[in-house]
């Protein structure tokens, strides 16, 4: 676990200490649990990894440099040299008992693995499709992070899955969906891993790729599909944490997590819908009402069930409506004054909803 | 990272060994076609001076990256060409030893004469010329990027401005196009093949 839940944890077994409610050998006893059972994520193994990106870009540029003084070939034994030597210096690391750094030996071959695509496309003057190397680079990074367990290089194929898919769509007009393949992939890897950070990134790719298809499908009309999802992704998440507790303490408390990339996608879509497109006046009020009163939804919801990805997100998105609001109606026909007024309506609703949010967790003996 | 011991070395040597096979079938397709594809020459026009020589490689324009409905005869409005589509351009040599287009099409033609190389590209942009109703088809065929030393881009630039320079291109069977070298002012510059 990191540092701020230990500082907290400590702070909080001061207190209790004080209150009589835990012994001094129980406070002790519980510390040194968290320093054990805690993976300290080390300097070493985060350095190692810095080192391999630092290597990553080292090989690119190398590449990129186009060095004639050294044959063809030697380069590319030199590069595939690389990538055996990071596989032979993370077997040592494994055996010596540094799966961390072994970790990071496993990312820097990956990395090299991608240099030499680069320099075989450069020597064969292969221009084609940027995507097809990066196509290849994914897969074998995939395979490396899957055969290894090695979660860095999951995540390095999940940011490569992301970049191909970038490259296809500007390559091509339209929605790139082979994302969906690359991406349940990476994905499935990181459950069976049970990796959470990675399962992460896997939401915040898909987010971007569904905020992205307001923009691609019937030419960048469909935010309001991308709202739709958004909504009914967060309605999901939602009956799962009502309906289906069991289920979700099964699946290590996913719907959380889910409320809240839901909530910004669906906000994402919104948002481009009312602002992006400019429909006409009497539409746009409609919209921010009914964007505001899904915001403070989403907010209250979040209060509730202690949902603080999702409360910040709320908030980011009350205040991007209001400004954006703001900015949109200043000067038109609404006027700055029946705006400020609509404004302080909101706030203090979401106020009077705070109060009485923080009486009845107060009730049940819970301090807020 | 695997916790069990004993497996660690064969799996980190089946994907060393995966990586690196598939890295060598990268370079052994490419060798083959630029041995056993057909040769075809085809003029390299600059495009914009300026915008060339980015960083270490040169972009190459051809005759045939910018296709019109006049250069064709058998596939005259483009229908079946959108953007990220295949495009099927049949080459001829002509008595000056010039390759130019016969056909385009957007699937592999039926019919191909002796002597003839169809190459196939990617349509990149496709567009109506307003004023005469002139459908343009921009096309890549991933020989567009020239690779240089660090360097030396402008020394080419200005062979590129000054002298005649055509690229050579090996074309295999289905169409695929690989950039062998260039020959500048008939003088042949290529890299001997690696394997």
């Amino acid at each position: 676990m990191w540092s701020p839940y230990k500082n907290r944890l400590k702070r909080d077994l001061e207190r209790w200490q004080s209150n009589g409610w835990v012994s001094g050998e129980g406070r002790a006893a519980i510390l040194a649990d968290v320093e054990s059972s805690g993976r300290e994520f080390g300097l070493a193994p985060a350095l190692g990894i810095l080192a391999s990106v630092l290597f990553g870009f080292a090989a690119i540029s190398f590449v990129a440099a186009h060095w004639e003084d050294m044959p063809r070939l030697g380069r590319l034994l030199l590069l595939l040299a690389t990538i055996w030597a990071g596989y032979g210096a993370a077997g040592w690391l494994v055996v010596r008992g540094h799966p961390l750094l072994a970790d990071a030996a496993i990312l820097f071959s990956s990395g090299m693995f991608g240099a030499s695509i680069m320099l075989i496309s450069q020597m064969y003057n292969i221009s084609g499709n940027p995507s097809d190397g990066v196509l290849m680079w994914w897969i074998g990074t995939l395979f490396a992070g899957a055969m290894l367990r090695s979660n860095p290089a999951l995540a390095f194929a999940m940011v490569l899955v992301c970049t191909w898919s970038f490259f296809e769509t500007s390559e091509k007009n339209g929605v790139h969906w082979a994302f969906l393949i690359g991406w349940a992939l990476v994905t499935a890897a990181f459950i069976w891993q049970r990796w959470r950070p990675g399962l992460h990134l896997s939401a915040l790719a898909l987010a971007m790729f569904v905020i992205s298809l307001g923009y691609q499908l019937s030419g960048g009309h469909q935010h309001g599909l991308v709202a739709v999802i958004g909504g009914l992704a967060a309605a999901a998440a939602v009956a799962m944490e009502k309906l289906e507790p069991d289920l979700d303490a099964k699946l290590d408390h996913i719907a959380a997590p889910l409320f809240a990339y839901a909530l910004a996608v669906a906000f994402a879509g919104l948002f481009a819908r009312q602002f992006l497109v400019v429909p006409p006046l009497v539409d746009l009020i409609a919209l921010a009402a009914i964007a505001l009163v899904l915001i403070l939804a989403a907010i209250a919801y979040a209060l509730s069930t202690g949902n603080r990805g999702a409360l910040w997100i709320g908030y980011i998105g009350f205040s991007a409506e209001i400004l954006t609001l703001y900015g949109v109606t200043v000067g038109s026909i609404l006027g700055t004054s029946l705006f400020f007024l609509v404004a302080a309506i909101i706030v203090s609703f979401l106020a009077y909803v705070a109060l009485r949010l923080a009486r009845q967790s107060a009730g049940r003996g819970r301090p807020a | 990272m695997i916790s069990t011991q004993k497996l660690v070395w064969p799996l980190l040597a089946l994907v060393a060994i995966a990586q690196s096979a598939a890295l060598f079938d990268m370079v052994y397709a490419r060798d083959r076609l630029l041995k056993s594809g057909q040769e075809v020459t085809l003029a390299v026009k600059p495009l914009d001076p300026r915008d060339i020589f980015r960083g270490d490689y040169v972009t190459l324009g051809y005759d045939i990256s910018t296709l019109t409905k006049s250069t064709t005869e058998t596939d005259p409005d483009f229908t079946g060409f959108s953007v990220g589509a295949p495009a099927y351009v049949t080459l001829a040599s002509g008595p000056d030893g010039k390759w130019a287009e016969t056909h385009v099409g957007s699937r592999y033609p039926s019919k191909v004469a002796p002597g003839e190389a169809v190459i196939k590209g990617r349509v990149k942009q496709v567009w109506q010329d307003g004023n005469n109703a002139v459908t343009n088809v921009i096309v890549r065929y991933g020989i567009e990027t020239y690779f240089i030393p660090e360097g030396t881009g402008r020394a080419l630039e200005d062979k590129v401005r000054s002298h005649e320079v055509k690229a050579i291109v090996a074309v295999a069977a289905d169409g695929t196009a690989a950039l062998k070298g260039l020959i500048v002012d008939g003088e042949r510059h290529e890299d001997p093949p690696l394997l």
